[in-house]
């Protein structure tokens, strides 16, 4: 193609996008929940005369499970799939560990939870696996899944029961008033497996994979294996998520409800936190402030004097109004 | 079931079911009954034929639901919320007559589907998360109305027209249900293969792109369907009210993965475009014996699950090894 002379054709050279506009489209919306969840825990903190390191405690723990399935949903997520039953793992590892943890030392306790992480890293493995393999979609397999973790979750503890040790209690989700250790976890897990895995090799193939199949494999990655680790990373959070549960409780609860709703949230705090639902795209930081914010709905309602109740009503108007905005911010991008 | 096995017999054999799923799923369900029955003798009885159907029916019905948002590549997560909550209405309502009390009941099911529809069809919201909120705002509002003096709140009776529809007996071992499911059965297969719309869904679930570079106004096929879905869901709950005898803020949840699971295993793939309502149909009367073969059992609660879970996904995966239908 030679430019003909008489015919001067302005051909504007693609600009190189400055470092904000990047930051903007990359981590806006980001930015937008973590101004939301301040706006939030201020809102909080002005209902309460006297809020300090008691509540941030009560409102980091409690919410620290749902912080770690939100991360095992993402993970998954963003390789292309989807796993329904991230709650059912996390009701399982809480009673293996409620079960195993009663009346045992630090060490043994300590011991019992690497184990429990392990299980949980290989039994979500298996399930990857067996995605992987049969071709029936993520979807079926995971929701069939959940009923197989519910059912070995009851015969592990057949009631509410078990317990743990208060050391270690104390340990990962901190004393009545130390917001501190919990915080800590968080962080670490973030910081320790999520950040080193994201820059890695295998971190950039699960995004990879995620965004286009095809293209990741005619690229030659492996799909498959990528595929499968982040089912595993989504375990080891999983797991995380069910001791999170036993030191916060001091107990295991087999309820197969309890692991469905913590499911369905997770899910909506990977959309709310920004990570398309198509894979290969968002951050691990977005779902985790966005799972505060949901836990923060029942709270506020509570301060402002309303029947708690309503939170599920707020919770789930806020998720499709969120998604539906986020629709139509997708709108001009699409028809540009 | 392996792929090696390249004889030509086995090939027809294979291309056979391919083309007929209902052939191997009739298969399926026999044998299943007929293994069934060893350890449960009453299903050789007409009452136990009953009894089987009975059950199969409000399931099929949330199962269509499901078919019908699947087939243009969504899933619809609120049907069973809708269905608790229609059936709670109906029976809230119940003194006002049975025409106020249903159409009620129905208006709720009218309500969220449109919700639905308009989500995803007009703001383009995933339809996992579209029907997960509204799955939540729905159980909210159904434990909202039920404390203190809320709008649900107040005697609950069952409508007697309710009782007798989904409970009564038709003739032999035919229960009353049938007629329901029937109408609803005839009214999906013809409507999906010689309706417009029908083929519409098709069209929207295999291919969305085409679909609007031919002129098709997808949002109005989406909106359609999640009405459709909703009502169906309403329906479904209303009879499983008039089965149960009861109503409960969450009485139907259990049928979410079943609704799912009946459609898959009846050949709808999650991913739009290929299925139909004859599958589901034999999916959800495979799931109704599965069930009761478990119970059978005389296991626990705790194994029936387990089993429960691997037996759905080894009919998912033997039927996609099949049929070669793989998922994305």
């Amino acid at each position: 193609m030679t430019a003909t002379p008489q015919a001067e054709v302005h051909t504007p050279l693609p600009r190189p996008s400055s470092r904000l506009e990047r930051f903007a489209r990359r981590q806006g919306w980001v930015v937008g929940v973590a101004v939301l969840l301040a706006a939030l825990v201020g809102w909080r903190a002005s209902q309460i005369p006297a809020f300090g390191a008691f509540e941030l405690r009560g409102i980091i723990a409690g919410t620290m499970t749902l912080a770690l399935l939100a991360m095992a949903q993402t993970v998954i997520v963003v390789s292309g799939g989807i796993d329904l039953s991230v709650g059912a793992m996390m009701v399982l590892t809480n009673c293996i560990a409620a079960r195993l943890m009663l009346d045992r030392g630090l060490g043994t306790v300590a011991l019992v939870a690497v184990a429990v992480v392990v299980v949980a890293m290989v039994l979500s493995g298996l399930i990857g696996t067996v995605i992987v393999v049969s071709g029936v979609p993520d979807i079926v397999v995971t929701l069939a899944a959940s009923f197989t973790l519910a059912g070995l979750a009851l015969i592990v503890l057949d009631g509410p029961g078990g317990g743990t040790n208060l050391r270690f209690q104390e340990l990962l989700v901190g004393d009545f008033d130390q917001p501190l250790p919990a915080l800590a976890w968080l962080a670490g897990v973030f910081l320790a497996v999520w950040v080193p895995f994201k820059r890695s090799r295998l971190g950039i193939a699960t995004y990879a994979v995620g965004s286009d199949r095809a293209a990741a494999f005619l690229s030659g990655l492996n799909v498959a294996r990528s595929r499968v680790i982040a089912y595993v990373l989504g375990g080891f959070f999983s797991g995380m998520a069910g001791l999170v549960t036993t030191a916060f409780t001091g107990s295991g609860e087999p309820r197969a409800s309890i692991g469905a709703t913590a499911t369905l949230t997770s899910v909506a705090a990977v959309v709310l936190g920004g990570v398309s639902l198509l894979g290969g795209s968002g951050t691990l930081l977005g779902p985790v402030l966005a799972a505060f914010c949901l836990a923060l709905i029942a709270p506020l309602m509570l301060g402002l004097g309303w029947d708690p109740n309503y939170a599920e009503v707020a919770r789930g108007v806020i998720i499709i109004v969120v998604v539906m905005v986020g629709g139509l911010l997708q709108i001009p991008r699409r028809l540009r | 079931m392996t792929a090696t096995a390249a004889e030509p017999g086995i090939r027809r054999w294979r291309q056979t079911l391919v083309d007929r799923p209902a052939v191997a799923l009739s298969g399926v369900l026999l044998v299943l009954y007929a293994v069934t029955a060893t350890q449960a003798p009453g299903l050789f009885t007409a009452n136990g034929v009953r009894s089987t159907l009975l059950l199969a029916c409000p399931l099929a019905i949330l199962a269509a639901s499901q078919t019908l948002c699947m087939l243009t590549g969504g899933i619809d997560l609120s049907t069973v919320m809708t269905a608790n909550f229609a059936a709670y209405v109906a029976a809230n309502q119940s003194g006002q007559g049975p025409l106020v009390a249903l159409g009620l009941a129905f208006l709720v099911g009218a309500a969220v589907g449109t919700v639905n529809g308009l989500g995803v069809g007009v703001f383009k919201v995933n339809p996992l998360i579209m029907t997960l909120g509204m799955a939540s705002v729905l159980l909210g509002v159904v434990t909202v109305g039920l404390v203190g003096d809320g709008f649900l709140s107040g005697s609950t009776r069952l409508l007697p027209v309710l009782r007798t529809v989904a409970s009564g007996t038709l003739l032999g071992p035919i229960p009353n249900n049938m007629v329901v499911w029937a109408l609803v059965a005839a009214g999906l297969i013809f409507g999906l293969s010689r309706t417009g719309l029908g083929r519409a869904i098709y069209a929207v679930g295999d291919n969305p792109i085409a679909c609007r570079l031919a002129g098709i106004r997808i949002w109005q096929v989406l909106l359609a369907v999640y009405v459709v879905s909703a009502l169906l869901a309403a329906l479904g709950g209303l009879l499983f009210s008039g089965i149960s005898g009861s109503v409960g803020p969450d009485q139907t949840n259990a049928y979410l993965l079943p609704s799912v699971a009946a459609a898959v295993i009846g050949g709808t793939s999650i991913l739009g475009g290929v299925g139909g309502y004859t599958g589901t149909i034999l999916g959800a009367l495979i799931l109704t014996v599965l069930n009761r073969l478990l119970l059978a059992l005389d296991t626990t609660e705790a194994f029936r699950q387990i089993l429960y879970g691997l037996i759905v996904l080894a009919l998912a995966w033997v039927y996609v090894r099949i049929t070669g239908q793989r998922g994305a």
